[in-house]
């Protein structure tokens, strides 16, 4: 230690060499003190493995700054190196400092350093103090550091493997993690855990894995919280000791006795064993007044304090024992005190009576209560009680619940049931109650007992029915023939051990209605149920019943009621029964002494839906060039909604366009109009308040109209009627220039001899016998022939209109021919008939031959029978092919042959078998042309010349008739209707 | 000493009976001890095996020329020493590493202790038919019961008396069938021996 030497003999004259000495002073002592820089001696290490802090002391006169350096002595790598302010200990005299190593110090051997600073001036560095690690070759096992740390969550942990000599180092892992690690020297290798998580009970492994993956060393490190206790009180119980009670808002997470918490109240340290419970407790045997609860454990401390009264802390046990006498309404709880200090303590005490699921308290106050009387139960009742009590004066708190005691009350005669009757539209019904609740029924029942009894007489009809029975049906009919009066009074009562109940009664009239005056009202639901009103009725004098059922029950319904107090007039109506989409029926009754009166009616949904089906019977029709659709109604109770009408959907493919709503529910059928012809399908769809319904669809093509088809048809025939008209007139004015021109008077034949004869026609008669006139066809077969059989009998029906035939077949140029047609019906004309005397040839019944006249010009024609028809039974068909038949056109009567062995007149059969047809020949070449080979026949043959009036029913066409035949037929036909017209209208 | 043996048992039969009931046991407690150490390395997040030097239990090593009684005797000795190390493991571990609440490993390591136990009773039982109850009670000098310190240690060493346990039950199931093949031919021999005699 430089000091200044000051010499106070020194004289004043030399006062320039003092000044210069003193100068000289500072600078030799400014000099020497750089000089003598302590430099620290004897540094000394001490260490706290579990803190991991290493305290270094020197010796450094009074130097106070400092550097220090630490470092790993193996691989020299600086861990530390600062400038510290130090001072000199009073207690040791020696600089003390202390430095916390993020590792643990056994990890590696630590080199340290220290020279003194002085501003930029420092000392020599000190010897080199050596921590030696673990890892030291004398200690050549595997080991690991730190062994068995408690951190508190979230702290950063470093933990370091020393490998054991001659092995190689794998891996560090904490719990299941790989860490990452940092090598500290040759054998060791450390890894730092950051914000460490809960542990579990056994604490988190950090173990040291060597270079074959096996577990060689490991350490355990153990995470958890300080203790954090609260709400600390204390109690007393007996009214002596202390119960001190609080809550640990935190489980620590770390368990055991070197590990766990540590308590002490007022100095008394103890354990507690672990608890899920937080609630901790601790009993003192005696009321100290104040108190303090410290609370410990490695990571940290809690403490808390309370300071009570014994008497403002009383909290009693819980009664025990405890008994009842029970009876039908009320009961009394007894219990006992555990204490004897109870008895002159003033209580209040809380009886919890639970009955069916309830709970109800009752509170007793009383010096050293231990008896109440619960009042207002109900007969036999099961009823549990518990009790608890507290302190009346200064009270702190309830004491606990006494263990739970159960008595019955007791029993008494039931309530009287609750009673309604149903009629049907008849004398039937059912008698029907509500079964009593066990606490309306205030004991064990037995039954119930129904009675009808006519008032007005001694009619009177019991039953006695089991307890599980809520309906009886009963049948008034006897009654009401037997008795003159209008009702009959229904009783029920109910029975129990104990007794029979009041009866209740409802008065049944016997002169039944089936009008039903009251309209019908909607009933709304809401939440509190279906909400109804109705006004004050005066004779309501009992009470109003409020009925209700399913609407679409008719007969003996399971029927559900309320009463209502006579002043009341509304109601809601609330039943677990109520379903979506049913339609309820509520009825208002007035009850009063006489028999209950219908007041009001409704009807509601709980909830309305959508029809559960369509409309029935959807139908279509076509009117005019309109559609009208008609459908059924919905059945009740597939509407689940009140119906507001109809919506009608034309379909387009998968799309439904809407034609029309229809919002009157009673509508039944919808005209479709407008639409062009073509397939339509309609859907028609229901709807309520909730939506519409599925819907039912029909399909229907539309047509053109027919009626305007048939005014045009009939249009055309009318004018061509009024042509025919016309042109008829024109003919009949003009008939001479007609005839003149179309029907010139045939030339009188020029014969020689007496042949002449009259213009008039020759009316042939022939004989008796028929007469078969054969006309021969040269290249027939000759089996074929024509036929002609002419009953005499019928000649002179037949020859009434044969002169008028043969005025209009004069004509030379216009031949008549006629076929022939035998059958034994009469015939009938398959073309307008040409005369009378044809008419009536068909009215024949006999065997006829008629002739129908058919008119050409210059040709000769075919009379010919279809053999076919002819030879099958002999029976005439009116067969069109008959009719039609022939071939290849007409045939001149002179080609025809007639067989003369068919001809004679004792055939019975006018049309003999395969007789071909034979052509006819006007009667202008008649004579010339016939070929009849046989006399007799050609005598009458010769007869036949003449125009014959004749039956004409059907043109006789030839065999192979073609197309163009035909057509030449028929207008042939039309000529000679023509012609017979015309013939009928001369004069 | 042979006819003596022969003579101490009650018959092939319960005998057989005795062993097949030893047997069951030992399957059981086989698969409880696989369940147990399965839960164990699933605790303590064991991902890998244990670098064990030597064994914990000590007996006599296997031969081909020790005897029946002589083979249960090492049997029984061995399942004896694990039991003993089983139960101090479990109170070493509840004095230092138990806390919270009970799971299902807890409730696997008691399983196994008590399996254990009725597997010495049945061992035992032979061990009496073999060689009478004098030699029922094999001695635990010498057995390391108190484990490390640390508590890693302690960890391993718990899990290698798990294994301990599980390793001389398969081997106590193993030498089983041959304990009965042995004791037939050997009372076969006896009985023909003895015929032979007369």
């Amino acid at each position: 230690m430089p000091h200044l030497s000051v010499n106070p003999s020194s004289k004043p004259n030399c006062s320039t060499v003092w000044l210069i000495s003193v100068l000289l002073g500072l600078l030799a002592v400014h000099t020497n003190a750089n000089d003598v820089l302590t430099v620290p001696q004897q540094v000394s290490l001490s260490t706290n493995m579990d803190s991991q802090q290493l305290s270094i002391s020197w010796l450094a006169g009074v130097a106070t700054t400092f550097d220090l350096m630490i470092l790993r002595t193996e691989l020299n790598e600086t861990v530390f190196y600062e400038t510290v302010s130090v001072m000199v200990s009073q207690l040791s005299g020696r600089h003390e400092w202390n430095w916390t190593s993020v590792e643990p110090l056994q990890c590696t051997s630590l080199s340290i350093k220290i020279c003194s600073r002085e501003g930029q001036s420092t000392s020599e560095w000190s010897n080199t103090e050596i921590l030696q690690g673990s890892d030291l070759p004398s200690e050549e096992e595997w080991q690991m550091f730190p062994l068995d740390r408690v951190v508190p969550v979230g702290a950063n942990t470093t933990f370091c493997c020393i490998v054991k000599e001659g092995k190689q180092f794998g891996t560090i892992n904490y719990g299941n993690k790989v860490m990452n690690t940092t090598r500290l020297s040759r054998r060791s290798y450390a890894t730092t855990v950051f914000n460490q998580g809960l542990s579990g009970p056994s604490g988190t492994n950090v173990v040291c894995y060597n270079s074959f993956k096996e577990i060689v060393i490991g350490a355990v490190v153990f995470v958890g919280y300080p203790p954090l206790p609260s709400d600390f009180v204390c109690e007393t119980h007996d009214l002596t000791s202390a119960v001190c009670l609080w809550n640990e808002r935190r489980n620590t997470n770390l368990y055991k006795k070197t590990r766990g918490t540590r308590y002490t109240l007022n100095n008394r340290t103890f354990n507690l064993s672990w608890s899920r419970n937080p609630q901790k407790e601790r009993r003192v045997d005696h009321w100290e007044g104040n108190w303090t609860l410290l609370v410990v454990n490695l990571l940290g401390q809690y403490s808390l304090t309370d300071s009570a009264e014994l008497s403002h802390r009383v909290t009693p046990v819980a009664p025990e024992n405890l008994t009842f006498v029970a009876h039908a309404t009320n009961a009394t709880v007894l219990w006992q005190w555990k204490y004897d200090g109870y008895s002159s303590l003033a209580l209040f005490c809380q009886v919890e009576l639970t009955s069916q699921g309830y709970k109800t308290n009752h509170t007793f106050s009383g010096v050293g209560l231990r008896a109440v009387v619960l009042p207002d139960l109900y007969p036999y009742e099961d009823y549990s009680v518990q009790v608890r009590c507290g302190a009346q004066q200064n009270f702190w708190k309830w004491g606990s619940w006494s263990e739970t005691m159960s008595f019955t009350s007791s029993s008494i005669v039931p309530e009287a049931p609750d009673m309604w009757v149903w009629m049907n539209k008849d004398y039937t019904g059912q008698v029907i109650w509500k079964l009593l609740t066990r606490r309306q029924s205030r004991g064990l029942m037995t039954g119930y007992e129904v009675t009808l009894w006519s008032p007005g007489e001694s009619l009177q009809h019991t039953e006695i029915l089991p307890a599980d029975t809520f309906a009886v049906p009963v049948n008034l009919t006897q009654m009401a023939t037997a008795s003159s009066d209008n009702m009959v009074m229904a009783t029920v009562t109910a029975k129990n051990t104990e007794g029979v109940s009041l009866p209740a009664s409802v008065l049944i009239p016997l002169r039944l209605t089936d009008a039903d005056p009251r309209a019908v009202s909607q009933a709304v639901y809401t939440d509190s149920g279906f909400s109804l009103f109705w006004q004050s009725d005066v004779n309501t004098t009992c009470a109003y019943v409020v009925e209700w059922h399913n609407t679409s029950c008719k007969w003996n319904c399971p029927v559900d009621w309320i009463k209502v107090a006579p002043g009341n007039t509304n109601v809601s109506i609330e039943s677990a029964n109520f379903q979506p989409g049913v339609r309820y029926n509520f009825s208002l009754y007035s009850i009063s002494s006489e028999a209950p009166e219908l007041l009001q009616r409704w009807q509601g949904y709980m909830q309305e839906l959508v029809p559960s089906s369509p409309v029935l019977s959807l139908l279509t029709t076509q009117e005019d060039s309109d559609i009208l659709l008609t459908w059924g109604h919905i059945p009740l109770v597939s509407r689940r909604g009140f119906l507001l009408g109809y919506n009608i959907y034309i379909s387009s493919g998968s799309q439904l366009t809407l034609l029309a709503n229809l919002s009157d529910p009673g509508s039944r059928s919808y005209t479709v109009k407008g639409l062009s012809e073509g397939s339509y399908k309609f859907t028609v769809k229901a709807y309520t308040s909730a939506g519409e319904d599925t819907g039912a669809t029909a399909s229907i093509m539309l047509e053109p109209f027919t009626d305007w088809l048939i005014l045009e048809i009939l249009a055309s025939l009318g004018v061509t009627a009024l042509f025919l008209v016309i042109v008829t007139f024109l003919c009949y004015k003009k008939r001479k220039w007609v005839k003149k021109a179309f029907y010139p008077d045939i030339p009188e034949p020029k014969l020689p001899g007496d042949w002449s004869r009259s213009q008039a026609p020759l009316d042939v008669k022939p004989p008796h016998h028929s007469l078969v006139h054969m006309v021969e066809r040269p290249e027939w077969d000759s089996s074929k022939e024509a036929l002609v059989v002419i009953p005499e009998e019928d000649e002179d029906e037949d020859g009434q209109g044969i002169g008028d035939e043969l005025v209009d077949t004069d004509e030379p140029t216009s031949l008549r021919y006629y076929n022939h047609v035998v059958d034994e019906r009469p015939i009938r004309p398959r073309y307008p008939d040409s005369s009378d005397s044809s008419a009536s040839s068909l009215d024949s019944a006999r065997t006829d031959v008629t002739y129908t006249g058919i008119q050409t010009s210059g040709s000769s024609f075919v009379f010919q029978l279809d053999p076919q028809g002819s030879s099958e039974g002999h029976q005439p068909q009116a067969d069109p092919s008959f009719c039609a038949g022939g071939g290849g056109g007409y045939r001149p009567q002179m080609q025809s042959r007639v067989p003369s062995d068919d001809t004679g007149p004792a055939s019975p059969n006018p049309f003999p078998e395969s007789q071909a047809a034979s052509g006819y020949k006007p009667q202008s070449s008649w004579q010339m042309d016939s070929p009849v080979d046989d006399g007799e026949g050609r005598s009458r043959a010769s007869s036949l010349g003449s125009p014959t009036s004749i039956a004409s029913t059907q043109f006789l066409l030839p065999d192979g008739e073609d197309d163009t035949e035909e057509i030449r037929q028929h207008s042939s036909s039309a000529a000679t209707w023509l012609t017979n017209l015309l013939s009928s209208t001369k004069p | 000493m042979a006819a003596r043996r022969t003579r101490g048992m009650t018959g092939p039969d319960v005998n057989r009976s005795t062993v097949a009931r030893a047997a069951s046991i030992a399957e059981q407690l086989r698969y409880e001890c696989s369940i147990l150490l399965e839960l164990y390395r699933e605790k303590e997040s064991f991902t890998a095996d244990v670098l064990v030097d030597g064994r914990l239990v000590s007996v006599a090593p296997p031969s081909s020329q020790l005897d029946t009684r002589d083979k249960l005797w090492r049997l029984h000795s061995a399942l004896m020493q694990c039991r003993s190390l089983l139960e101090r493991a479990i109170a070493r571990e509840e004095e230092e590493l138990g806390g919270g609440k009970k799971g299902e490993y807890e409730t696997q390591r008691k399983r196994v202790k008590d399996r254990l136990s009725y597997l010495l009773i049945c061992t035992g039982e032979l061990l009496k038919t073999a060689g009478g109850a004098a030699l029922l009670t094999p001695s635990l000098e010498g057995l390391e019961l108190d484990g490390p310190t640390a508590l890693f240690e302690l960890k391993l060493w718990v899990y290698r008396i798990f294994k301990e346990v599980d390793y001389w039950t398969i081997t106590t199931l193993e030498a089983l069938p041959s304990v009965i093949a042995k004791e037939r031919v050997r009372t076969s021999r006896g009985r023909t021996t003895r015929s032979t005699r007369r």
